[in-house]
């Protein structure tokens, strides 16, 4: 009869509650990391999300005392200013309301909003990622970028170039 | 290294001979082994990893990381930008909770308050102001960056989508807070806002009256964007956080170029 090697591989450790039950075969992202890529968290990681913590809260004081938060008079129902401007993260789309208010109120946001959501399932291959503009996905890039700069053109637009009845006007005039 | 309790004999013997500070000293260390285990500062391999482990704040983190994921290049820190903006956000709206009160009366007065009478009021108003506008831009700044480093492929897709939660709750956030002070520049911009939500068909004028709680932006329409802003909507967002994090701890970190396979399943680190 065959002796079974009955020595375990890891012998139980009773310091501890847990133990190692099996090995499995399967891949996931760690496998491609050597160990030598591997740093401390302790205090590679906290270093810097400490020194992150104080520039941040050093910036916010500076301006904080610099830049006052913008107060106007008291909230009054019966004078509307002309025009009455969003929070500047919705100009682009009170641009897009000024075109046509479906449009740009209810179906380009819904749009936007679904579109994100399916990208990493439409997208799936798994080709350059972790690093930034990978030549293999010039096409997402360019398309993404796209999207983001219309975003950011029709903000400025409605921030700064449009005055009173949302008429076209000149900043600097 | 552990205190046994042979140790801690010694030292209860010793006690009744020794001067009062050295009994202070033992009962000093006792206290603080007893909130920090593994000594002060951690020097070697075992005492980095139980600094990590056995903290339940540090604990959010892997006790190893990849090098290519600290460097400043990659992330730009956005994502850690976001976390700290919100808890600065946190303490200083707890804080201002402290003075303001929700009523389209005297709201405005608090303002007025905190720019004259309070101790720098001004600085705590716009501390949290300004964080709250820079939290927006980085939000979407960390997901343009997530975007062009190809970092919401298989297997992260699912903290993608919880990502664009997080954007949403924190355009959410910023536009509930936008009424709060209840100035002129408040309550046209919800006035305009909320009128844009009614374009919508069918839901639209109901999501607009439930917002509201009524046809115009007034008292009660205060009152529910008080509290969607100081309770439901910061309580969502720190549950999202939380799950975002965790899930980059499932799918093994951040992502990395040398990642392999396309059957990643993740799994704990
Ligand atoms: C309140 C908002 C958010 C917070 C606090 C947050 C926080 C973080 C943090 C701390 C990281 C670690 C890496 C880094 O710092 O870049 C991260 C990674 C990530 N975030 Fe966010 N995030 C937020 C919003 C978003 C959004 C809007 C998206 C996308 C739509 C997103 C998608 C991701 C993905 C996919 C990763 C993994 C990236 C990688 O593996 O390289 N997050 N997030």
């Amino acid at each position: 009869m065959r002796e079974v090697n009955t020595k375990e591989v890891f012998p139980k450790n009773s310091n501890k509650t847990y133990g190692l039950m099996e090995l499995v075969k399967g891949t996931k992202p760690t496998v491609g990391l050597q160990p030598d890529d591997m740093v401390f968290t302790w205090p590679h990681l906290l270093i810097r999300e400490l020194v992150l913590f104080v520039v941040v809260a050093g910036l916010l004081l500076v301006a904080a005392f610099l830049f006052d938060a913008p107060l106007e008079e008291v909230a009054n129902p019966n004078h509307p200013p002309n025009p009455a401007k969003a929070p500047w993260y919705f100009l682009g789309l009170q641009e897009l309301v000024s075109y046509s208010a479906f449009a740009g109120g209810v179906l380009i946001p819904t749009l936007i909003v679904v579109a994100l959501i399916l990208i990493p399932f439409i997208d799936r291959k798994r080709i350059g990622v972790g690093v930034w503009f990978a030549k293999q996905r010039a096409f997402a890039n360019g398309l993404f970028f796209t999207f983001l700069l219309v975003m950011l053109v029709l903000i400025i637009i409605g921030t700064f170039f449009r005055g009173p009845n949302w008429d076209f006007v000149v900043p600097w005039e | 290294m552990p205190i046994t309790a042979e140790m801690r004999e010694t030292a209860r013997g010793k006690m009744h001979a020794e001067s009062f500070s050295s009994r202070f000293k033992v009962f000093w260390k006792n206290v603080y082994r007893s909130l920090f285990r593994y000594g002060r500062m951690p020097r070697d391999a075992e005492g980095q990893s139980y600094a990590v482990f056995n903290n339940l704040f540090l604990h959010i983190h892997p006790v190893k990381v990849s090098k290519h994921s600290l460097k400043f290049t990659y992330t730009l820190g956005l994502g850690v930008i976001a976390t700290i903006l919100f808890l600065i956000l946190t303490f200083t709206g707890i804080w201002l909770m402290f003075y303001y009160f929700p009523s389209a009366t005297e709201a405005y007065n608090r303002m007025l308050d905190l720019r004259s009478s309070v101790d720098f009021g001004f600085v705590l108003r716009n501390v949290h102001k300004w964080a709250a506008e820079a939290m927006v831009a980085v939000v979407i700044l960390h997901m343009a960056r997530v975007f062009f480093t190809g970092a919401y492929k298989p297997p992260r897709e699912f903290n993608w989508i919880v990502g664009v939660i997080l954007l949403l709750l924190t355009l959410m956030l910023s536009f509930t807070g936008y009424l709060l002070p209840w100035d002129q520049l408040a309550f046209w911009a919800i006035t305009v806002g909320t009128s844009i939500a009614s374009y919508a068909p069918v839901l639209g004028e109901p999501l607009r009256k439930f917002l509201l709680g009524g046809d115009t932006v007034g008292q009660e329409a205060l009152v529910r964007f008080y509290v969607l802003h100081v309770v439901i909507l910061p309580g969502l967002m720190s549950i999202f956080i939380a799950i975002h994090f965790w899930r980059i701890r499932k799918d093994s970190g951040l992502s990395h170029p040398n990642e392999n396979g396309s059957s990643a399943r993740g799994g704990a680190t």
